[in-house]
């Protein structure tokens, strides 16, 4: 604390600072620079009248500064060492009430001129001496290779004084107390502080920072470390990515941040990823979290071309039409950083109520030019099978279901190819033949960086290719080729800077139209041979020559699906500092996804005695999504009242245009002719969707930190979006955080010697969505694509739906507390969080009865939905020595989805639904109660029929399917060029357990062309009376309520080892003579081992018809020059 | 202090430059997409406001797409032939749903939703989806003032003889049914089942509207008047009055439907009895409405559905061929059963499968020379005959039915009273009228004969005891849990 700053010429500029500042209303640092702010003036007054109580010393000093001028100098930590005081004067001398203030206290004082400087007694400070001299110092500020840092902060401690670097790391400070003491920080750098001691230049060498508190934590429009974060951000490093053998970046995060749950509901390659940051916020869709690249926002779900299906994963854990990271090579990414609350969403304002997902791409350091190689070869295996009947089995179930139901084989009723038609001693394993190959893994990547410290460069270029587990061809595999560039400049007074970057991917992915897991898994075992002696695909025709096949898993072969996707996403920053502290800068990224996709239906594919009446047809899709962005902003950084103040104001223009859709080609000549539409006879639109996204807005944050101890974070966003209508189109968000980092407080320093680090944190804001599609408002009437020939001619139209011109904004607000801890010198980080969502004024598609037309509008709805989470998190450095280092981390997120408020809940369309009280997955199940042992049928808990359940009123078992708990547990080991890494992921869940008894309407003993063979736990089937068995008696019908019972769902919880990598470093004495910089071998290994009582093949992705995530491990290399 | 100055006038152009962006409502205006128009504008014009109504019945004719109602593997003709004695399914069918309905076993819940489709539609929209486009035009058009009065008046006239049209379906499938009137997702929310009686009114009054606005000639794609042979597939005037008979004649109100099918049986300028081969093809001169084929090279969807390929029925394209009972039912030397007329056979592997011959023409490639019927000439004199019977009109009862009768190649009817006219007019409707819309299932029900006669054939069919319940299909189990007020039909 300093009451006066003599011989300093800020006041004044200071008080224009905050004039400026009342104009843009941001009254809030005024009443904490408050109270201290005291003009200079003299007074002639010198005798003293005071009457206090137990007053703490502060409130003394001041009284007296008021009654005489005199102005005090001392550091704020000690006045709070002090005990408070009684006084009372009447005209008492200046002298003696000092003698009253500081007696028993352990401080001192002199006079000097009108200054009354204090210190602490018998010299336990030897830092603070007298102000004996004003002196002018330069310096140079280096990291530890002696390389220039530009931009490190240098500030006088406990001053409102300082400065940054310039260019080449040279800082100068006018007029600065020989004795002060120096502050100095960059980020990613350890804090220095150095005393002056009269040195002139001062040369400051900062150290990388080994505690992960002060690693560098990117946040919306900016940086920051977690010791300084007031919000709710977690951060994945590119070490971390590169350990992963993954396709898609989002899959490297499965398991490390807390609060965040991804599902991969599909192990093809390029199909969609489901991402929930702290949980479900909206009954309806439109929960995906912001992504953002280098700045440049990218949509969080693809729309379909209309021919895409496969990529959509279905299955429980459906999401979408495939991912937009999909298209961004892992590689390139430096980093990944996960904003969670308000504090640190607020200013994406509408787009981030599902938290935001920053993506940082790899940039160019200063330093000579590094020639790196990375080769990777591996192999991916589906790590499970399930127990499927065999033959003889299944044979017994079917001949058993025909004798229950009392029905002849002969009769023309009985359906049974399987076992008329087909030849019952064959066996196949069809996991085995299906889905049992081993998918090949290739990615090589290079890259080229260096720079200077005006300049620094990099371009990289990565090769990935990806087969499939499924019996075809290799040219059924996703093949990627990126490059990526990036280029930083400045001047060299580093006034002016820009960087360039960007990156290009073109993505051919090729796979079958469908996924034969769900034949793998349900094909009859006595189904036929799929191909004929001569090569063709066998049909199975029956005695008349009708097929008995109806869909051979291997017309995939000639019905193959390619998407074509090339990816351009470029970013370029112009920056200039106006004056100290005044930033302005401009960014303009720029993103354009082409895909191409095509879907043939050969004849071929097509049922023999089916062609003389069917066309060969194709379907050509096409998507173009286009986005520009313009962010204009201006930073402003300065030191008031012994803190630092960091403004920033900005905004956003942002328009995405989609043009998406399919034609169908038919009628070619020939199947060789389908890739060519020009050959087709006739020419259809099936499908056409064009939509213009327009938003802009208008941002601002403050932050400030007063001495690392208390920062305040304040952030303000109006927002408008063209997806609402005229009505509401704008609207505001705002949030407001806080820490106090506590450890920094003196008394907590003395009293907590194993702490080293503390802080608390709260945020509370507001963050919307309007993830809802566009033109929703309006009534749009669609041409009609069906009619290949126009009816009569003419073209047709027909509406597209229900428009609602009142669409509003959904709200959500989110609460957020936190402690952060470090321990023994931050060997042991931990951190606790709790979170609370509220979302409200619920953007659904409001489900309708089909009277209205449609199956449901969109509106916003009064629902709120609480989302409450406790997120933890554990980083300990076990061993850290020079040769060996061991690091552990543990995360565990408890998540707690709610549904509040829901006003007239039992007579909307949602009342079967939906329960309060209840997360808003919530499944109404019937209760089970078993197997009638006199009967052998299932018996349900109803209170009519036990036989026939009725819905809703039997449908009153809450079945919850969202995780109670998930996380990850990480260990890193190294010793000397060895490093070992491995993973746990774990989820804490029930799920679909559809293994039980396939999830359609196919129940033990009916047959449907080549959907009919049953788990084994079918055989614990009612046979006879008096059995006690799970399932009840084999039937050829179907079962109409078993799959809406509590029995489909139990326990799908696990324990994954995620990842493991290994790899080691050779010696640098061994290549020291082949010139490499570096040399690595690695192993990795990816979905290792799965510890479950699942009875599926995977409990994440929960399903039947969908690849599991597949088990890869691989091998590399590499090399760097 | 110019620094001063400098750095606070900077501070506040960004600032004011910032806000002032944001706040401008034109950045952020769009247009509707260019492949789109809208409400607001949609009946502001001729081309589009008549392709909207065109849309329904191109939808009608996709028998590409599931559930699209009248036409194909999922149409009425079909699914209701298999409920009734019509057809059989062929052994291999799996598909759960036409076991179902040819079980007489359909079911509604949450898992299985077998029998609904006509209502709300399966993987494309129901018929309350057409409803609702009915619905929109009426309104639409009723507020447009910029459209040429001509097509404003026709669009109108279709938009209501439509809504009437799906009603009747409607009723005759599900029996009390939510009566939509509006587009108001508000009201039709939580609409009740209106009891049959006021949507017989509803249809009747639609209908009438229809008769004063809809043209009295064919009309072209743009509403006007053909140059060269007149195409049957947009709804006339004499539409309107042909589905008026047949409605009074299911409400029982017998005289009415005399006048109104003695209007159209009348028109002979337009319509006439055309020999058995001719009848459905297109343009006939039998056709009071037809639709016309919207895929590539391929006639209607009923033929390709119902005449077997060469290797017999399979489990998913020609599921279904005619049942023991209707073949039995024709009289010796029916015409129409007859040298391949109207019904035509495949013998396969020693199995002779009999199939609907009405549609005859299965070509990919060639042209069009079918289109499906709506409303015929000869259902017509058959509602006549009825009425008359009714109306103890013997002769003349006897006079409609001979017309029917003798084209068929048969002699007169021998029945002279009105309960044997009335017997006869129920089989005739049987062999005349088979896989055309349900007619068969629809007689059973309004004649009451339903009970006596699938009593019989629901067990033969595999399907376990016939329940009177049987005969309306269940509503929609979706629509039951999202509006309380619908109540199923009692047997789901």
């Amino acid at each position: 604390m300093q009451f006066k700053a003599s011989g300093n010429p800020m006041p004044l500029r200071q008080r224009l600072l905050t004039k400026t500042l009342l104009v843009m209303n941001l009254t809030v640092i005024l009443s904490l620079v408050v109270c201290l702010q005291v003009s200079a003036n003299a007074y002639s007054q010198k005798t003293i009248t005071l009457s206090q109580k137990n007053v703490p010393l502060e409130t003394v000093f001041k009284e007296i500064k008021k009654q005489t001028g005199y102005t005090f100098f001392c550091k704020y930590e000690w006045l709070q060492q002090a005990r408070k005081v009684d006084i009372d004067v009447r005209n008492a001398s200046l002298d003696q009430v000092l003698e009253l203030c500081f007696k028993d206290q352990p401080l001192t004082y002199a006079i000097v001129n009108t200054t009354i400087m204090v210190r602490l007694r018998e010299g336990r400070d030897v830092n603070v001496a007298e102000p004996s001299q004003l002196i002018d110092i330069k310096g140079k500020v280096t990291n530890d290779k002696g390389e220039p840092l530009s931009g490190a902060s240098v500030e006088i401690k406990n001053s409102k004084r300082g400065t940054f670097t310039d260019a080449n790391g040279m800082f100068e400070l006018k007029q600065v107390d020989a004795n002060a003491m120096l502050l100095v920080s960059f980020t990613g750098y350890a804090v220095r502080e150095i005393t002056v001691k009269r040195n002139t230049f001062i040369p400051v060498s900062l150290a990388l920072n080994t505690s992960s508190l002060d690693e560098t934590v990117v946040i919306a429009y900016g940086t920051t470390t977690q010791r300084l974060s007031t919000g709710n951000v977690s951060t994945v490093k590119a070490a971390d990515i590169a350990k992963q053998p993954v396709n898609n970046l989002l899959l490297a995060l499965q398991g490390r941040v807390p609060g965040l749950l991804i599902t991969q509901p599909s192990g093809l390659a390029g199909s969609s990823i489901k991402v929930r940051i702290q949980g479900q916020n909206s009954i309806m869709n439109g929960n995906d979290p912001l992504y953002v690249i280098d700045g440049v926002p990218v949509v969080s779900q693809l729309p379909m071309t209309g021919i895409d299906a496969v990529l959509g994963s279905p299955g429980p854990n459906y999401n979408g039409n495939g991912n937009p990271l999909n298209y961004i090579n892992p590689s390139d990414i430096e980093s990944v950083d996960i904003l969670k609350d308000a504090d640190a969403t607020a200013i994406y304002g509408s787009r981030a109520a599902n938290g935001a997902i920053l993506i940082t791409t790899k940039k160019g350091k200063t330093g000579p030019m590094h020639f790196d190689l990375n080769m990777q070869k591996g192999w991916g295996q589906v790590p499970r099978k399930l127990n499927m009947l065999n033959t003889r089995q299944y044979l017994d179930m079917r001949y058993e279901a025909f004798r229950n139901d009392g029905i002849t084989l002969t009769s023309p009723f009985a359906s049974a190819n399987d076992l008329k038609v087909w030849d019952t001693t064959r066996y196949t394993d069809w996991q085995k033949k299906l889905i049992g190959g081993t998918a090949n893994y290739a990615n090589i990547s290079t890259s080229i960086s260096g720079g200077t410290s005006t300049m620094q460069y990099l371009v990289g270029g990565t090769y990935h290719k990806e087969t499939t587990v499924f019996p075809f061809p290799s040219d059924f595999a996703d093949e990627k080729g990126t490059v990526h560039f990036n280029l930083n400049s400045s001047s060299a007074n580093q006034k002016f800077r820009m960087q360039f970057s960007g990156s290009y991917m073109y993505d051919k992915n090729q796979l079958p139209q469908t996924d034969l897991t769900q034949a793998a898994l349900l094909l009859e075992p006595d189904a036929p041979v799929l191909y004929n002696p001569d090569g063709s695909i066998n049909w199975g025709p029956n005695a008349t020559g009708t097929s008995t096949f109806s869909s051979n898993p291997m017309i995939n072969v000639y019905t193959k699906y390619r998407n074509s996707t090339s990816n351009l996403i470029s970013n370029f920053i112009a920056g200039y500092k106006i004056l100290p502290g005044l930033d302005i800068s401009t960014s303009v990224g720029y993103n354009n996804m082409q895909t191409n996709d095509f879907r043939p239906n050969p004849l071929i594919a097509i049922r023999p005695e089916l062609r003389s009446t069917s066309q060969r047809y194709a379907d050509y899709g096409d998507r173009n999504l286009s986005s520009w962005i313009i962010e204009p902003q201006a930073k402003y950084t300065k030191n008031i009242s012994g803190g630092k103040l960091d403004l920033l104001i900005g905004t956003t223009i942002l328009d995405i245009k989609t043009n998406t859709g399919y034609l169908r080609g038919a009628g070619h000549l020939s199947d060789e002719m389908l890739e060519d539409i020009h050959t087709a006879a006739t020419i259809t639109t099936f499908y056409t969707f064009r939509s213009d996204y327009k938003y802009d807005a208008a941002f601002a944050r403050l932050n400030y930190n007063w001495q690392d101890k208390y920062i305040i974070d304040l952030n303000a966003r109006r927002d408008g979006s063209s997806r609402f209508g005229d009505a509401n189109r704008f609207h505001n968000f705002g949030s407001v955080g806080g820490a106090w980092l506590f450890y920094n407080e003196g008394f907590i320093r003395k009293n907590f010697h194993f702490l080293s680090f503390g802080k608390l944190k709260g945020s509370y804001g507001t963050t919307g969505s309007d993830q809802i599609g566009d033109y929703n408002f309006m009534s749009l009437y669609n041409l009609y694509g069906g009619a290949t020939v126009p009816y009569q001619g003419i073209n047709s139209l027909i509406p597209a739906g229900l428009p609602n011109p009142h669409l509003q904004w959904e709200e959500t607000r989110k609460l957020l507390l936190g402690i952060d801890l470090g321990l023994l010198q931050n060997r042991v980080l931990l951190s606790a969080t709790y979170v609370q969502n509220r979302s409200s004024n619920q953007l659904l598609s409001y489900s309708l009865p089909s009277v209205t037309g449609f199956s449901g509008q969109l509106l916003n709805f009064p629902a709120t939905i609480e989302n409450k989470d406790w997120e933890f998190s554990v980083n300990t450095i076990n061993i850290h020595s020079r040769d060996f280092n061991w690091t552990s981390s543990v995360n565990v997120t408890i998540p707690k989805n709610k549904l509040i408020a829901f006003p007239n809940l039992s007579t909307s369309a949602y009342s079967n639904q939906l329960v309060i009280g209840q997360p808003i997955s919530v499944i109404k199940a019937v209760h089970l109660l078993g197997v009638d042992t006199a009967t052998g049928s299932y018996k349900y808990e109803s209170k009519t029929d036990p036989l026939n359940p009725t819905y809703p009123d039997d449908y009153t078992k809450l079945v919850n399917i969202d995780p109670k708990y998930y996380g990850g547990f990480q260990n890193s080991i190294g010793y000397m060029g060895f490093e070992f890494d491995f993973l746990f992921q774990f989820v804490k869940q029930l799920g679909y357990n559809d293994a039980l008894f396939w999830n359609g309407n196919r129940y033990p003993g009916n047959f449907f062309r080549g959907f009919s063979n049953q788990p084994v736990a079918v055989l614990d089937r009612w046979q006879k009376p008096g059995d006690n068995a799970s399932i009840k008696q084999f039937s050829t019908s179907p079962d109409y309520y078993v799959i809406g019972s509590d029995y489909r769902y139990s326990d799908a919880s696990y324990i994954r080892l995620k990842n493991v990598a290994i790899s080691w470093e050779f010696p640098a004495k061994w290549i020291s003579k082949s010139h490499f910089r570096n040399c690595r071998i690695t192993a990795q290994g990816q979905n290792l081992l799965t510890i479950t009582k699942y009875k599926g093949l995977d409990p994440e992705n929960q399903s039947m018809t969908s690849l599991p995530p597949l088990r890869v491990w691989t091998m590399g290399i590499q090399v760097g020059l | 202090m110019l620094l001063l100055y400098k750095r606070r006038k900077i501070l506040i152009y960004i600032l004011a430059g910032a806000f002032g962006i944001s706040s401008c409502k034109k950045i952020i205006d769009i247009d509707a997409p260019v492949t789109s128009v809208n409400q607001a504008n949609v009946y502001n014009n001729d081309a589009t406001a008549i392709s909207v109504l065109t849309a329904i019945y191109a939808n009608m004719s996709n028998g590409a797409i599931t559930g699209s109602g009248f036409t194909g593997t999922a149409g009425l003709s079909l699914l209701s032939g298999l409920s009734a004695d019509e057809l059989t399914l062929y052994s291999g069918v799996a598909d759960n749903e036409l076991i179902a309905y040819y079980r007489n076993a359909l079911v509604a819940n949450s898992t299985q939703n077998y029998g609904s489709e006509l209502w709300e539609g399966a993987g494309s929209p129901g018929l309350y989806y057409y409803i609702f486009i009915c619905n929109a035009s009426i309104e639409g058009l009723t507020k447009s003032t910029t459209l040429t009065p001509s097509v404003r008046q026709q669009l109108l006239g279709e938009a209501k003889f439509m809504r009437a049209f799906f009603y009747f379906y409607l009723v005759n499938c599900f029996g009390d049914v939510p009566l939509a009137l509006t587009t108001d997702p508000a009201v039709n929310s939580t609409l009740p089942r209106a009891p049959r009686e006021k949507i017989y009114q509803q249809i009747v009054v639609d209908l009438k509207d229809a008769q004063n606005l809809l043209s009295s000639t064919y009309l072209s794609g743009n509403l006007l008047n053909y140059s060269n042979t007149p195409e049957r597939v947009r709804p006339t005037k004499w539409a309107a009055i042909a589905l008026l008979a047949r409605t009074y004649l299911y409400t029982g109100d017998y005289v009415d439907a005399e006048e109104q099918s003695t209007i159209v049986i009348n028109n002979t300028a337009y319509y006439s009895m055309v020999s058995l081969s001719n009848v459905f093809l297109k343009n006939s001169y039998e056709a009071i409405w037809q639709i016309q084929p919207v895929r590539t090279a391929r006639n209607t969807e009923d033929a390709f559905t119902f005449i077997l390929p060469s290797t017999g029925p399979s489990e998913d394209a020609n599921p279904v061929y005619l049942s023991p009972q209707l073949l039995g039912s024709f009289e010796v030397g029916d015409q129409r059963q007859e040298n391949g007329n109207w019904i035509n056979s495949i013998t396969v592997n020693g199995g002779t499968y009999y199939y609907p011959y009405k549609y005859k023409a299965t070509t990919v490639s060639g042209t069009v020379t079918e289109y499906l019927m709506m409303l015929r000439l000869a259902e017509q004199y058959l509602i006549r005959a009825e009425a008359r019977a009714q109306q103890n009109n013997i002769s003349g009862a006897q006079s409609d039915l001979n017309a029917v009768r003798i084209r068929a190649g048969l002699t007169a009817t021998t029945a002279n009273d009105k309960t044997s006219l009335l017997a006869g007019i129920l089989h005739e409707r049987q062999v005349e009228l088979f896989t055309e819309l349900g007619q068969r299932w629809f007689d059973l029900k309004r004649t009451n004969t339903i009970d006596a006669v699938m009593g019989g054939v629901t067990p033969a069919k595999g399907g376990g005891a016939w329940v009177t319940t049987d005969q309306l299909y269940p509503v929609p189990f979706a629509d039951i849990s999202k509006n309380t007020k619908l109540i199923q039909n009692s047997g789901y």
